[in-house]
């Protein structure tokens, strides 16, 4: 064999036969690819189109498409060592393009990189260092997924896979090898042979696969709806949600389609982490199946046999896996969408979810207590009642109106506005902002909600609002948009870290803070370092194992907070445990539902729990006026 | 079996109610309405009974404008057609004044079964359905838990004193006053809000239904109840105050 050279060994003056059956192999791959590509296509094409997207905003667009697509920045981030040798296989991909032109253009005698003139040496020797990095990577790649196999990949062995791993393994070795090789040697015939028929192969294996990934994806991350969670509007007098193939819009298809079955999603969401049936990769798999048996604008009801509309309500909305997706896959507006269906029709039929649609159709809070109730707090606390004099208007909530603990949590936080010299005010009336019934796919109360709760806010001439409750302000923040412009809102630990300069500390603390970031502050809002630095006022704030964008869900998103008792393990229990396992002698938190979930959770524990208190309470507790008013 | 579902529109269970200035009503401004409770349970009852034995359920509300918002909650919820007896001094009429109104409006529908709430969560006189059953002269039962079709007739459950029932047959056509409580209610769905616009509602001017409209009974003043705190804590470790508690709902409260 002749030692390594620089140039790339390339067979010249193929014959009439092999170009005619290299002609022949082409046409074949390609009319396989098709066949089994263009139904796939068509059923993509023939879904409806969907409800308020546009192709707006194409600079964020095609920033999102380098950073995720072509940087495979999201890849490599949240699984470091299989993410790199994805990124290295794909770079690989990009770098052969031109390779794979040149080569088979070669086989017709039109090559035109010349192997040895200075161009062709770069870029051979430029490629061959990512065929190097690529075999690799598909190796290591090889070795994780039949060796070392994470259980996310799934219990069932891909064969496929193997084989496809094979197909990319060989056509880098013969790319690799023709360094070795001389034009004229009969090896170098060989190469190019076993090379071409790999790429031949390899091209109709992909759309029946999840590799079709490679094809969709990055249509996929371009064109997806941008912003978190984000809930396509209904479109016309028929449109309740996703009921029938008939509701599956393009974007859907295309991301059910899309799915490469890495199981991300899977990996971290509490409800299968729990032990419960939701599996998220299962429900964008089931999706598919449907789309692939029946497909669109068809009348036949999306949930039942391929997805369960248990799964689909055991969903917390903590958005882990719409942020994990590498492809581009929106999970909540799809789950959402399905719950959208099944309660829009009357076909969701759960006792708890009744009651707190009754509760919230009827009367003003997810609680189901009288609003006398949040009168009396609002006297005894003796909030200002705002009148538009007041800079913010301080937005109780559910909880900071009616729950105990958020009551503690909203008084706290004014006692903090009262020492900052900042005024505020708080409405009359507040309905919920209808989050909860929101997530659980209630259009018609949430839209009642929405509008009552803007002409509230329009008539008392609110500009700005400060709540403690992350999930007030998502909703208000996005979900409102449908109905009318809310005023600006910010959380508590975004207007408190504002002032952490002016904010009291405690004489000494030696306190050990371990912080919980919530879904709808994190992931939803992107909001991680603020709650951070108020509690740092406090003590020494640390991370639990899954924190900020990782942060582990306390259960009570999704409406699940005001649903029955969960299946399995209680996804508070494991995250509180999470908590407490820090060692840290506090636990932070910056939502009251999640407050309120731990408080039952460790309360449940036979070991010496940790305290619990918001960040708003670890500033309070170092006001000068402590000693006055303690109590909610 | 064609049923016809009399409902009232009363202020929300957490409206802030002022007395007006002739201290005889409270201030309908500002005031948010909703379905009365238990004649929600009466509409339950029947939507659930026309699922089972098909036919027809029509509802029928007396009162102002405001009241087609609750006929199209219960057109939402199932309900087939609906009549609005448009009046706008209910006020001034007695129990008896507003059972005329309905009975007219009833008495060309000739149908199977007239159900009502129990009483009206805002006078609460539990009067209206059973003197509606007078004027329509037909057989009638209250406080009704649970309504089954039989071949004779219905066969229904009656809520009586400290947990106990009765059960009673009667021959249809019949009226029955439902209490709350007996099913679960449904919640409202956009579907059936969508579907309720194309359903028809049919206005009867009060005027045109020609009752005598001289009340017996009239309204001398409404008052506010007033406030009385008497807490009483338990004390002891929590078994101990936990057993207090169990005595004191058993014996003094006498829920359990």
């Amino acid at each position: 064999m002749i030692p390594f050279s620089f140039t790339l060994a390339e067979p010249q003056h193929f014959s009439i036969a092999e170009k005619l059956l290299l002609a022949v192999l082409i046409i074949a791959s390609g009319v396989l690819f098709w066949r089994r590509f263009g139904p796939i296509l068509n059923r993509i094409l023939r879904s409806k189109k969907d409800p308020g997207f546009h192709l707006g905003n194409i600079g964020h667009r095609a920033w999102e498409f380098f950073s995720e697509v072509l940087c495979q920045s999201k890849v490599i981030r949240q699984r470091p060592l299989p993410g790199l040798a994805h990124a290295f296989v794909f770079w690989g991909f990009c770098a052969f393009a031109l390779v794979t032109l040149n080569h088979i253009a070669v086989g017709f005698g039109i090559g035109f990189l010349a192997p040895a003139g200075m161009f062709g040496r770069f870029y051979f020797s430029f490629a061959a260092m990512f065929a190097l990095a690529c075999a690799v990577g598909i190796l290591g790649l090889f070795v994780r997924r039949f060796f070392v196999r994470p259980r996310w990949l799934g219990d069932k062995v891909s064969y496929e896979s193997g084989f496809i791993a094979f197909l990319i393994f060989a056509l880098m070795a013969t790319y690799l090898a023709a360094f070795f090789t001389t034009d004229d040697a009969p090896a170098a015939r060989a190469l190019w042979w076993a090379h071409t028929l790999s790429l031949l192969i390899f091209l109709p294996i992909i759309p029946h696969t999840k590799h079709l990934h490679l094809v969709l994806s990055p249509a996929t991350v371009f064109l997806s709806r941008g912003g978190f969670s984000a809930i396509p509007p209904l479109a016309g007098d028929e449109d309740f949600g996703l009921v029938a193939g008939q509701d599956l819009t393009q974007l859907v298809s295309l991301q059910a389609y899309s799915c490469v079955e890495c199981g991300r999603c899977t990996e971290h969401c509490p409800a299968t982490n729990t032990g419960k049936i939701l599996n998220p990769k299962e429900i964008i798999l089931g999706v598919r199946a449907y789309l692939n048996d029946i497909g669109p604008q068809t009348e036949q009801p999306l949930l039942g046999k391929y997805n369960s509309q248990e799964a689909v309500f055991q969903c917390t909305t903590c958005g882990s896996c719409e942020f994990q997706c590498p492809v581009g896959i929106e999970h909540l507006p799809i789950l959402i969408g399905l719950r959208r269906g099944a309660v829009n029709t009357g076909s969701w039929d759960d006792a708890y979810g009744t009651k707190l649609f009754n509760a919230l159709e009827r009367g003003s809070n997810a609680l189901g207590i009288s609003a006398a109730e949040r009168d009396k707090f609002v006297q005894k606390q003796q909030f200002p009642i705002f009148d538009g004099s007041q800079e913010y208007c301080l937005w109780l909530g559910c909880m900071g109106g009616y729950d105990p603990k958020g009551r503690e949590i909203v008084a706290d936080f004014a006692r903090v506005m009262n020492f900052l010299g900042t005024s505020y005010g708080v409405l009359r009336k507040e309905k919920c902002t209808g989050d909860p019934v929101r997530r659980l796919g209630n259009d018609l109360v949430f839209q009642q909600l929405a509008e009552s709760n803007l002409e509230m806010l329009s008539q008392s001439n609110v500009k700005k609002i400060v709540t403690i409750c992350p999930h007030c302000v998502r909703t208000i923040q996005e979900d409102w948009k449908a109905y009318g412009t809310a005023p600006p809102i910010e959380h508590h630990s975004e207007f408190l870290a504002r002032f952490v300069d002016r904010l009291p500390t405690p004489a000494q603390s030696e306190e050990k803070i371990v912080f919980h970031d919530p879904c709808y502050l994190g992931r939803y809002r992107n909001v991680y370092d603020e709650p951070r630095a108020v509690a740092a006022t406090a003590g020494e704030v640390v991370d639990p194992p899954r924190a900020r964008e990782r942060s582990f869900c306390c259960g009570a998103g999704g409406g699940l907070a005001f649903l029955g008792e969960e299946t399995g393990e209680r996804i508070s229990h494991v995250r509180a445990q999470e908590l407490a396992a820090t060692g840290a002698s506090t636990i932070g938190t910056a939502c009251p539902f999640c407050n309120s979930m731990f408080r039952d959770a460790l309360g449940a524990s036979n070991q010496p729990a940790p305290q619990l208190l918001d960040i708003a309470q670890l500033v309070a507790r170092s006001l000068p006026d402590n000693d006055r008013s303690h109590s909610a | 079996m064609k049923i016809i579902v009399a409902i009232k529109q009363v202020p929300e269970r957490d409206a802030q109610v002022r007395i007006d200035a002739a201290g005889k009503w409270i201030e309908e401004a500002d005031i948010q309405y909703a379905m009365n409770e238990s004649d929600a349970y009466a509409l339950e009852e029947a939507l659930q009974l026309k699922e089972k034995h098909g036919g027809e359920v029509v509802v029928l509300s007396a009162g102002p404008e405001r009241v087609g918002t609750t006929i199209r909650e219960a057109l939402a919820k199932g309900a087939d057609r609906a009549i609005h007896i448009d009046a706008n001094d209910l006020g001034q009429r007695d129990s008896l004044g507003v059972a005329r109104l309905l009975a007219e409006a009833i008495k060309p529908e000739s149908a199977d079964l007239v159900l009502t709430g129990l009483q009206s969560d805002d006078l609460g006189l539990g009067q209206t359905g059973v003197i509606l059953a007078e004027l329509l002269g037909l057989p009638h039962a209250s406080l009704i838990l649970q309504v089954e079709k039989t071949e004779a007739g219905l066969s229904v459950k009656r809520e009586l004193e400290s947990g106990w029932f009765q059960t009673i047959e009667l021959p249809l056509p019949a009226v029955m006053t439902i209490q709350s409580g007996g099913n679960k209610l449904r919640y409202a769905t956009l579907m059936g809000i969508k579907r309720a616009k194309t359903k028809e509602l049919r206005r009867i001017a009060a005027a045109d239904l020609a009752v005598e409209n001289a009340p017996k009974a009239v309204l001398e003043g409404v008052a506010l109840p007033q406030k009385q705190r008497s807490t009483q804590i338990l004390p002891g470790t929590a078994k101990e105050a936990a057993a207090a508690l169990v005595e004191k709902l058993k014996f003094e409260v006498r829920v359990l």
